[in-house]
C-alpha cells in the first residue's frame, strides 16, 4: 500500500491552529479561574477537629516518651465518656449542597471554568475542522485504536496510525499540560487533567466533612493503647552498659 | 559586616534566600543588605519581591528603622491593598512605637475578618507579653490553643510564661506536649527535667532524672544533662525515702556522672588556655 500523501496546506490551516487555539484557550481559562476564584471559607470549628485529631495521633505514637500519669491525663482528655473531645455529641451536620449557595456558586464557576468551554470549543473545532487528516503516529498502531485517534473519519481501510483533526485537538487538550506548567507555572487553572480528577473526587470532596468517622477511629485507636514508658529503668541501662564497658 | 557591601544584587537576593529558608532572623545583615544593595534593584528580583520586601519589613520592624518599614509597608500594601498579611505589618509598626493599643484595635479587626488566621491572635498575645500582662497573656495564649492545638511555637511560649508566673504543673504539661511533637529533641527533654527538679519532691526528682537520662542518651555530649543527673542523683540517695538498692543505683549514678562531667572538662581545658578561658566567661557574664 503506497503512501498518503498530505496536503501540506493542512498543516498551515488545520494543524497548528488547532494547537495554538487549545493552547490558547488554555491560557485564558487559567486567567478566567483566576478571576472567579474564591478563597475557600474554613470554619474554626473545623480547624479545632483536623489539629485535635493531629494531637491525639500524636499522642498515640510518642506517648511512650510521656509518663504514665500524664498520658492517662491526655487520655481521659480524649476519651471520657461525658466531656472527652472525641466522644462529644454533635449536632448532625446537615450541609445539603443544593441548599448551601456557595457550593453552589462554586459548582457553577467550575462548569463555566471546564465544562462550557470544553463543549463550545470541542463542538466548534469538530465543525470546523471536520474530516481532515492532520498527522500521523510514527509507529504501526492496531486497529483497535481506530476510534479513538480518527474520530470523524469512517474509513475501514485506513492505517491506524492516521489521526484525524477532531482526535487531534483531544491529543492536545490533554497534552498540552506540561507546557502549561512551563508558561504558567505550577498548579495553574488550565491544567484540564488535573480538574478532571478534581471532578471525579468532587462528590466524595464536596460531603460535608463529618468529623464523627474519624473521631471515632481515633477514639478506638486511643482507648487500646497500652501505654508502655520508654524511659523505664534507664537509670539501669547506663549503669549496666557501664559496668559492661569497664 | 564589610563582605556584605561588595555583594552583587543577584548574591545578595541568594543570601537573604538562604536565610529566609533557614527562619535566620539576622535583622542588622537584612537592613544593611537592603540599604548597600536591594534597594536600588527591587525590581531585577521579580516574583520574588514581595517575599523580600517582607523579610526586610520584619528586619526594619527589629532594628526599629521606621523609614525602611513605612516604605515597605508602602509597597506591599500597593500591590496587595486588601491583604490581611500586610495588615498585620501595620499592627507590628505600630507595636514597634509602642502604640499598643492601637495596635491591639488594628489585631483585633483582623481576628474578626478571619478567624481562622493565626498570625494576628500571636501578635496580639505577643503584645501582652511585651506590655507584662502576663495573666492575661496566658488567658489569650490558652483560648488559642483550644483552637490551635498543634501549634509548637504557642505550646513553647506558654510554658515559658508559665514558668515566669512559677506554675509549674502547667509548664511541664506544655513541655510534655512539645515532647509529643518532637520526641527526638533532647533539649525538650532536658527542659522538662529541668522543670520536674525544680518542682521538687521525691517522685519528681526521680522523673526529673529518667528525662535527664533520656537527654543524654539522645545527645551525649548534653552537659546540662549531666549536671542534672549528677543533683538528681545525689538528692534521692539523701532522701528519706529511698530504698537501701535504689540508694546504691544512685549513688553509682553520682560517681559516673561527676567523673564523666571531669572528664569533659579535662578535654575542653586541652582545647582552651585559661586566659583564654576568663575572655570567655567575661562574656558570658555580659550575657547574663
Amino acid at each position: 500500500m503506497s503512501d498518503l500523501v498530505v496536503d501540506s496546506q493542512i498543516r498551515g490551516w488545520v494543524f497548528l491552529p488547532i494547537v495554538v487555539i487549545t493552547f490558547l484557550v488554555g491560557i485564558l481559562r487559567h486567567y478566567i479561574s483566576i478571576l472567579l476564584a474564591s478563597q475557600k471559607k474554613i470554619e474554626p470549628q473545623q480547624l479545632q477537629d483536623s489539629q485535635m485529631i493531629l494531637r491525639s495521633r500524636l499522642l498515640r505514637e510518642n506517648s511512650r516518651y510521656l509518663p504514665r500519669s500524664s498520658f492517662l491525663m491526655r487520655r481521659h482528655f480524649f476519651n471520657n465518656e461525658e466531656s472527652g473531645y472525641l466522644t462529644q455529641k454533635r449536632p448532625p451536620v446537615t450541609q445539603n449542597v443544593m441548599t448551601d449557595p456557595t457550593m453552589m456558586t462554586d459548582m457553577l464557576k467550575g462548569n463555566v471554568t471546564n465544562v462550557l468551554p470544553m463543549i463550545i470549543i470541542g463542538g466548534w473545532i469538530n465543525w470546523m475542522f471536520s474530516g481532515f487528516i492532520t498527522t500521523r503516529v510514527p509507529f504501526p498502531l492496531t486497529l483497535r485504536f481506530k476510534p479513538m485517534l480518527q474520530r470523524g473519519i469512517e474509513l475501514m481501510h485506513l492505517d491506524a496510525s492516521w489521526v484525524s483533526s477532531a482526535s487531534w485537538y483531544f491529543l492536545n487538550v490533554f497534552g498540552l499540560r506540561s507546557i502549561y506548567a512551563l508558561v504558567l507555572g505550577e498548579n495553574n487553572g488550565a491544567d484540564q487533567a488535573r480538574q478532571m480528577q478534581d471532578q471525579m473526587s468532587g462528590a466524595a470532596m464536596a460531603m460535608p466533612p463529618d468529623p464523627k468517622v474519624a473521631f471515632k477511629a481515633e477514639w478506638e485507636a486511643l482507648e487500646i493503647i497500652d501505654h508502655q514508658w520508654s524511659l523505664n529503668d534507664l537509670e539501669s541501662h547506663i549503669l549496666s552498659s557501664l559496668s559492661n564497658c569497664s | 559586616m564589610n563582605y556584605l557591601n561588595q555583594l552583587s544584587w543577584s548574591d545578595a537576593r541568594d543570601l537573604l534566600r538562604t536565610w529566609r529558608d533557614n527562619n535566620d532572623r539576622k535583622s542588622e545583615e537584612v537592613l544593611h543588605l537592603w540599604k548597600s544593595v536591594l534597594e536600588y534593584n527591587l525590581n531585577k528580583l521579580g516574583g520574588e519581591k514581595f517575599s523580600v520586601l517582607e523579610q526586610v519589613c520584619l528586619a526594619a520592624l527589629d532594628c526599629y528603622h521606621i523609614p525602611t518599614v513605612d516604605y515597605c509597608i508602602k509597597l506591599l500594601s500597593n500591590e496587595f491593598p486588601s491583604s490581611l498579611r500586610v495588615k498585620k505589618f501595620y499592627a507590628m509598626r505600630l507595636e514597634a512605637q509602642e502604640c499598643y493599643d492601637d495596635a491591639l484595635k488594628v489585631l483585633d479587626a483582623l481576628i474578626k475578618k478571619d478567624e481562622t488566621n493565626n498570625a494576628p491572635r500571636k501578635r496580639k498575645i505577643a503584645i501582652l507579653k511585651a506590655q507584662g500582662r502576663s495573666v492575661e497573656a496566658i488567658k489569650e495564649l490558652v483560648d488559642y490553643l483550644k483552637i490551635f492545638m498543634a501549634d509548637t511555637e504557642g505550646w513553647q511560649e506558654l510554658s515559658d510564661l508559665y514558668i515566669a508566673e512559677q506554675d509549674f504543673n502547667k509548664a511541664a504539661f506544655c513541655i510534655e506536649e512539645l515532647i509529643l511533637h518532637n520526641p527526638h529533641n533532647h533539649l525538650l527533654h532536658q527542659r522538662y527535667a529541668d522543670i520536674r527538679y525544680t518542682q521538687g519532691g521525691y517522685d519528681n526528682l526521680e522523673l526529673a532524672r529518667a528525662y535527664y537520662c533520656q537527654a543524654l542518651k539522645l545527645n551525649p555530649n548534653n552537659l546540662r544533662a549531666l549536671y542534672g543527673v549528677y543533683l538528681t542523683s545525689s538528692n534521692i540517695a539523701s532522701s528519706p525515702k529511698c530504698t537501701a538498692n535504689k540508694k546504691k543505683e544512685s549513688l553509682k549514678l553520682t560517681e559516673w556522672a561527676l567523673s564523666e562531667i571531669k572528664n569533659k572538662y579535662s578535654t575542653v581545658k586541652d582545647k582552651y588556655t585559661d586566659s583564654n578561658l576568663e575572655d570567655r566567661l567575661s562574656i558570658t557574664k555580659f550575657f547574663i
